[in-house]
């Protein structure tokens, strides 16, 4: 009943994201007390982003899918040396920039798999966690892995379609201007690359279970996590991207048990959903 | 105040004074011998215990396409394994294989080995009890395939071991027993650490615990054991069968005794494994008796005659009456006479009853006797410790390849889940048929003899039972 609780913790992870937004609107002056209280919220969390049982357990758990989805996502497109399939190095040599990164949770995991993965986010505090957790926890990891404070519109500026694949994970439920978002990640992204989007679907069932339940009821999320304007139904992310000369492949929808803390594929995408979309080749553009 | 000052002060600069005096001790013996105590060795699997088990877990782990570059040490407190002779004697400690545990021997290219050395299928087995005439017979259509098979032990373990020899990325250490292990929850390092009795020390992403009941792995990770013994010794023995020709001896035999479970497992033609549970007076008088005064004992405990209980003999009547089949009597084959027990065979074992509440942490995991140990009477033990390694391996493969670190109980917690799903019903199984086959009390009896003679004619049920135990 109460599964869809762990949206609020993703809803924190948006709050980032929509600094970036508010960076890459035109008007980022304007946004940025919004932005501000978004950022500010999600770097409170900072120092227990990485317990596995604090306010984030929901967003652990989540690696159990995003990562196979953004990993077959990516074998899928053809792009992956077929002796790497089935084996921990599947993700060698792709160029992923993870939007919103946090304390990096999925960075770490998809570096883990052989990428070389750049993790941007707007809270000082969570690139500063980010960096100590790598560095402490995941040395291995230490050159496959960059983290950088700066919003997507100043960071698509050194990095035009450089990425092979672009993940912007439980991130754009906390973002105003979604629009000015994902054009500034898409010009990140070589032609042919992947576009992979995790978030929440703007409907009543997700807003009664994970706001009201989530943050108000059970406490799962912090109150003021998560907002009914900034949730965006699977069809609108569709079609902004549509603008942008990317392909939806893939829409799955997904549901959160938080008794066991589990998220699992479901066929609905009333709740929560994920989408890869694939930017076109300029050739095919019209 | 002044005086826990003081004290504080004193301690500190003790502890200060030790920290110097170990670090001095350290670094001449590190001067002394630069070779012999090289700096901690990380691996990304530490496997604590060489059994059938632990062994068959490292040939699984590098077996595995995704976890083939995985870095493997096994521990095992024993001296090297001195290998197995097909030709020679058979050995006392067998198992019986269910078929999910044979797939999983064909899984790794250890099942040829075993194949080309020797070992028995069982075709048929047979239970039944000595208060009333209940009996149920498993075995699968028209014989078509084995209820079990019988191996050695130390077959099972010659075989694992020459495929772990082949693999570059497992290390077998001998003479290694573990002193301590520290684990990250606890030590609040990034790994799991565990130091030998000889000093050297090792770091991992994960330890295994495969090593026994008595787990060290076990007692670090601090979770609750429901453990308790039953008074009770199993006693094995390799016998000699007086057999006829053309019998090729592929029925196992288990009759209930009121002192607890005796059983036949055919090894070949003329020879036969015995596992006699009993109490613990009586294994130790069957373990000092001469050759052929145990010979005696064994065959009169499989066909004595002990008080009926009638009421149980009548409703069983009435119930295959029901089923329009011919009396249990009827049904009843007898197990072939025992005629010899092999020199020096005879060994006992106590028998206990023990099960973690938990099987993982972080940076640790539990498998086999470690976890759980059960009455041998359904000769399942060893069954349960394969079948955790083959969802183990499973849980780990999957979590690798989702870029989870390898002792990440985020992805660990589904091997658990899976490991209780299907091993708790077994153990309350096992551990329920021992309480009920360990009286004479005429309800008790009367109910087990219906509740058997039922499930013997109901093939559903029945099948239910063979797939349970064959995995």
């Amino acid at each position: 009943m109460f599964r869809n609780l762990s949206l609020l913790k993703r809803s924190n992870l948006l709050a980032r994201k929509i600094s970036l937004d508010a960076g890459a609107g035109t008007g980022s002056t304007q946004q940025t007390s919004e932005t501000i209280r978004e950022v500010k919220h999600h770097e409170n969390l900072a120092a227990n982003w990485w317990n596995k049982k604090g306010p984030m357990a929901a967003l652990h758990a989540l690696n159990e899918i995003r990562v196979p989805l953004i990993r077959d996502g990516i074998v899928a497109r053809g792009n992956v040396n077929s002796r790497y399939i089935n084996t921990t190095k599947v993700l060698s040599g792709q160029c992923i920039l993870e939007v919103g990164c946090g304390a990096g949770l999925l960075t770490e995991q998809l570096a883990r798999l052989g990428a070389q993965v750049t993790g941007i986010d707007l809270g000082e505090e969570l690139i500063k966690t980010a960096k100590e957790h790598l560095s402490n926890c995941s040395a291995e990891l230490c050159d496959r892995v960059q983290y950088k404070m700066e919003p997507i519109d100043q960071h698509v500026k050194a990095n035009f379609e450089r990425y092979d694949a672009l993940v912007v994970s439980e991130v754009l439920e906390h973002v105003d201007d979604k629009v000015a978002l994902l054009s500034a990640c898409v010009k990140t992204l070589k032609p042919g690359g992947s576009i992979f989007i995790t978030t929440m679907n703007k409907t009543v069932p997700m807003w009664i279970g994970g706001v009201v339940v989530g943050e108000y009821i059970l406490n799962i999320a912090p109150k003021g996590t998560h907002h009914w304007d900034k949730m965006i139904a699977p069809l609108d992310v569709q079609r902004i991207l549509d603008t942008m000369n990317c392909q939806t492949v893939l829409v799955n929808g997904s549901t959160y048990d938080f008794c066991r803390n589990t998220w699992r594929w479901i066929n609905s995408t009333q709740l929560c959903y994920a989408l890869q979309a694939v930017k076109q080749m300029p050739s095919e553009c019209s | 105040m002044l005086i826990l000052l003081r004290n504080n002060a004193g301690s500190a600069a003790i502890s200060q004074a030790r920290n110097i005096a170990k670090r001095l001790l350290s670094t001449t013996t590190a001067n002394r011998n630069p070779e012999t105590t090289p700096a901690t060795e990380h691996y990304d699997i530490i496997i604590g215990g060489g059994g059938l088990v632990g062994t068959t877990l490292a040939a699984a782990l590098v077996n595995n396409v995704t976890l083939a570059d995985k870095k493997v040490l096994l521990l095992e407190g024993a001296p090297p394994f001195k290998g197995f002779d097909p030709s020679g004697p058979y050995q006392n400690r067998v198992s019986a294989i269910n078929r999910n545990s044979v797939e999983l021997f064909k899984s790794i290219n250890a099942w040829t080995h075993i194949e080309q050395a020797r070992y028995k299928p069982v075709k048929q087995m047979q239970v039944w009890e000595s208060n009333s005439d209940a009996l149920i017979q498993f075995q699968h259509d028209n014989f078509a395939s084995d209820v079990a098979c019988i191996i050695e032990n130390d077959l099972i373990l010659d075989a694992v071991y020459a495929r772990v020899k082949e693999l570059d990325n497992v290390k077998v250490l001998n003479k290694a027993r573990i002193e301590c292990v520290g684990l990250p929850g606890k030590t609040g390092a990034p790994h799991s650490q565990v130091k030998l009795q000889d000093g050297r020390s090792f770091t991992c992403e994960l330890l295994i615990g495969a090593d026994g009941a008595n787990s060290v792995v076990r007692k670090e990770m601090g979770v609750d054991v429901l453990s308790f013994n039953y008074d009770r010794m199993g006693l094995v023995a390799t016998l000699d069968l007086n057999m006829d020709d053309d019998c090729d001896n592929s029925v196992a035999w288990q009759r209930f005794l009121p002192t607890g479970p005796v059983a036949l497992l055919p090894l070949s033609a003329k020879h036969s494994s015995l596992v006699w549970s009993t109490t613990v007076p009586h294994a130790k008088e069957l373990l000092a008796m001469d050759a052929n005064a145990f010979t005696d004992a064994l065959n009169e405990a499989f066909c004595r005659q002990y008080p009926r209980v009638d009421l149980a003999d009548k409703a069983l009547q009435g119930l295959n009456a029901l089923f329009g089949n011919s009396s249990a009597q009827h049904q009843r084959q007898y197990p072939p006479r025992v005629c010899g027990v092999q020199d020096g065979s005879r060994a006992t074992f106590p028998l206990g009853f023990l099960h973690a509440s938990s099987y993982v942490c972080n940076g640790a995991a539990l498998v086999g006797d470690a976890a759980h140990r059960i009455h041998p009477l359904a000769g399942q033990g060893v069954n349960l410790g394969f079948g955790d390694v083959r969802r183990l391996v499973e849980t780990l493969a999957a979590g690798a390849y989702a870029g989870f670190k390898l002792g990440d109980t985020q992805h660990l917690v589904k091997y658990e889940r899976k490991c209780l799903a299907k091993n708790v019903p077994i153990m309350v199984g096992v551990h329920g048929l021992h309480t009920l086959y360990s009286t004479d009390f005429s309800p008790v009896v009367l109910m087990r003899s219906l509740g058997l003679q039922l499930t013997q004619n109901l093939p559903p049920i029945k099948n239910l039972f063979m797939k349970t135990a064959m995995g």
